[in-house]
């Protein structure tokens, strides 16, 4: 492959935002930097708000604290997380960019088997770019990979895909395990270097991991809604989780597309499992009546917007799941509001405006 | 949880007497040679396409059956109209005489491959591991292979599915020579496939896959019934599309009774790249009509009594000659051959048979 002899702009660097959610520090970059550098980056800091987070030096960053969450959201903050990583989807809301890739603090640049470092958002950029393949399975995994294709008996009709909607990346090291796996099995890691990405197929569910995530703002922003979790909920690290399964619902309804694999990070903290097993516990039992609640799911026709697919899903969530847990009335309300909090903050057709959430306003400013 | 950590460690069976290994001929099997060391200590059924007169040498110290076209007709009478000729499709006579409960096929042009370390890859050893472990069709691992050693289900996998469903197909792929249709073939002659993925996944239920059966195990007596050819070769008007059909079947039928799919490692070497411009004159109606036949499989909806492969399987044929007869006659006939390769089935795999002789020892 020919490399060009003056460097090229890197992919999407303005139309691509970087959004970390943190509550100690964000030393990590510095080994993101080579990869980073050129992208915007929103941090939201969650926790004690007077506290200072230190950004490396060179970063072109916005910082959300609470006091800053409350501010751009007033009444509608209520939505938004406290204490858990959650908080993040506050940083898809405020963001102007087409693309968001978000990563945890705790995620480090891996190497591939032959030992080179792996641009993760180069990888994610290049699964947003191409179409996904919901509609059949091609045995030789993503088909528009060089050195790829679709295999005998993929019907010709479908070669063209869909549009991706999200990219879900993996990681070695620490892998993500629930709270009783990290019990049962507290030293495994997870070394297997799978060189492949792929399309979940359509009316397939999984476990969407927030560590390692891109996807596109415009087909499925409104669907990233990471639930009410931390502070006050009965409930934790099921954020993602629940973001998962309402982005691949809608997904599956819009024909979009939903890739997972490659790009791998190196997942370096290992969560406390017993604090875990506190935060998951009900959840153990919620997601049992929750995922066939999901994959019976049929969204009228007539919802052809995220936003109107979203408000439906959450009007099923209060209907259906209301019954298990008070909870459940909560989070569709809530759910209401990720909603009308986004449209506020994202009204249609426009520009490059930027509505209440000018650069000044956040609580640090990069340079 | 632990009891499945155990079996991963342990030496993974052999199976050598609930085994066969059915390869389909034309020519020769020098190619098990290399493949000795592997399949030395199983029971292979080798079915002879093309010109029975023609003597197939088999190197030596395997134990084998052979059966030509007039073994064929010899054991099926009439009904060995539904077993194609002059096509590899017709390896599926193998699975109905075969008395194992797994069967392995792989095709003459099918070599040992190497893993990126270099080691030389035991494919069957692999699909035996594959078929001996549960799949997981309900919700999807990220991790793939959750009962591979050093993996297992990710946070958020839901607990109640863990125990999986049993494994009825393992579907392995190919280094070198990938299995592309004709055009693409035409357009790209000089692709090969170095990739190496190391997975093995559960093809989610409810959706399709192009099967392909130079590489393939199953386990007869879940799925076997199902794993019919159908009419290709000579006198028919399309060729190319048999492990595709016996796909497109035994994933809804699957899907149905509860059954999984894996698809992944292991890997073998394909050698040989077939003719394209053959290839597309055999594809050729393929093209168009699996435009068809895709949605008719996507939404097959098999009644809650079809409660046995067999059953589905029939059912299966009177919704192809219902749906597909419209696009061409082939379907009426195909639908014919689906009830045919049923009653043969039936025949030579009589309920509550033992370990029978088999018919046809060479």
């Amino acid at each position: 492959m020919a490399h060009p002899v003056t460097p090229v702009s890197p992919p999407l660097k303005d139309e691509l935002d970087i959004v970390i959610p943190t509550i100690r520090n964000l030393d990590f970059l510095e080994m993101w930097r080579p990869f980073f550098q050129h992208y915007h980056l929103i941090i939201v800091q969650d926790g004690d708000p007077t506290k200072t987070i230190r950004v490396p030096d060179g970063f072109d960053y916005e910082l959300f604290n609470r006091n800053d969450v409350n501010r751009v959201l007033g009444p509608k903050a209520s939505c938004i997380s406290f204490k858990d990583s959650a908080c993040r989807c506050f940083g898809f809301l405020v963001s102007k960019k087409k693309y968001i890739f978000t990563i945890d603090d705790d995620c480090f640049v891996a190497k591939d088997p032959s030992g080179k470092e792996i641009n993760a958002l180069a990888q994610h950029i290049q699964n947003l770019l191409t179409p996904s393949t919901p509609f059949f399975f091609n045995t030789l995994y993503d088909p528009y990979r060089e050195g790829a294709d679709f295999v005998r008996g993929y019907p010709f009709s479908m070669r063209e895909g869909a549009p991706t909607a999200i990219s879900h990346g993996l990681w070695l090291n620490i892998p993500d395990y629930d709270a009783p796996t990290q019990l049962v099995k507290p030293l495994e890691r997870n070394s297997r270097y799978v060189d492949a990405v792929m399309t979940i197929p359509k009316g397939t569910l999984f476990p969407m991991c927030g560590m390692n995530l891109g996807f596109n703002r415009e087909l499925i922003g409104p669907a990233m809604y990471f639930g009410l979790m931390g502070d006050g909920q009965p409930i934790g690290r099921y954020d993602d989780m629940w973001a998962g399964w309402c982005a691949k619902v809608i997904c599956d309804h819009l024909n979009l597309g939903v890739k997972t694999g490659l790009p791998y990070i190196w997942h370096s903290k290992a969560s406390n499992p017993f604090v875990n097993l506190k935060k998951e516990y009900k959840g153990i039992y919620w997601q049992e009546e929750i995922i066939p609640f999901f994959q019976s799911i049929v969204l009228p026709k007539e919802c052809t917007t995220v936003q109107n697919c979203y408000i439906e899903l959450s009007k099923k969530v209060k209907e259906k799941l209301g019954s298990i847990d008070p909870y459940f009335q909560k989070l569709g309300d809530a759910m209401v509001t990720w909603i009308e909090a986004w449209e506020e903050l994202n009204p249609p057709a426009q520009a490059a405006q930027s509505t209440g959430v000018k650069k000044e306003e956040p609580s640090t400013k990069a340079k």
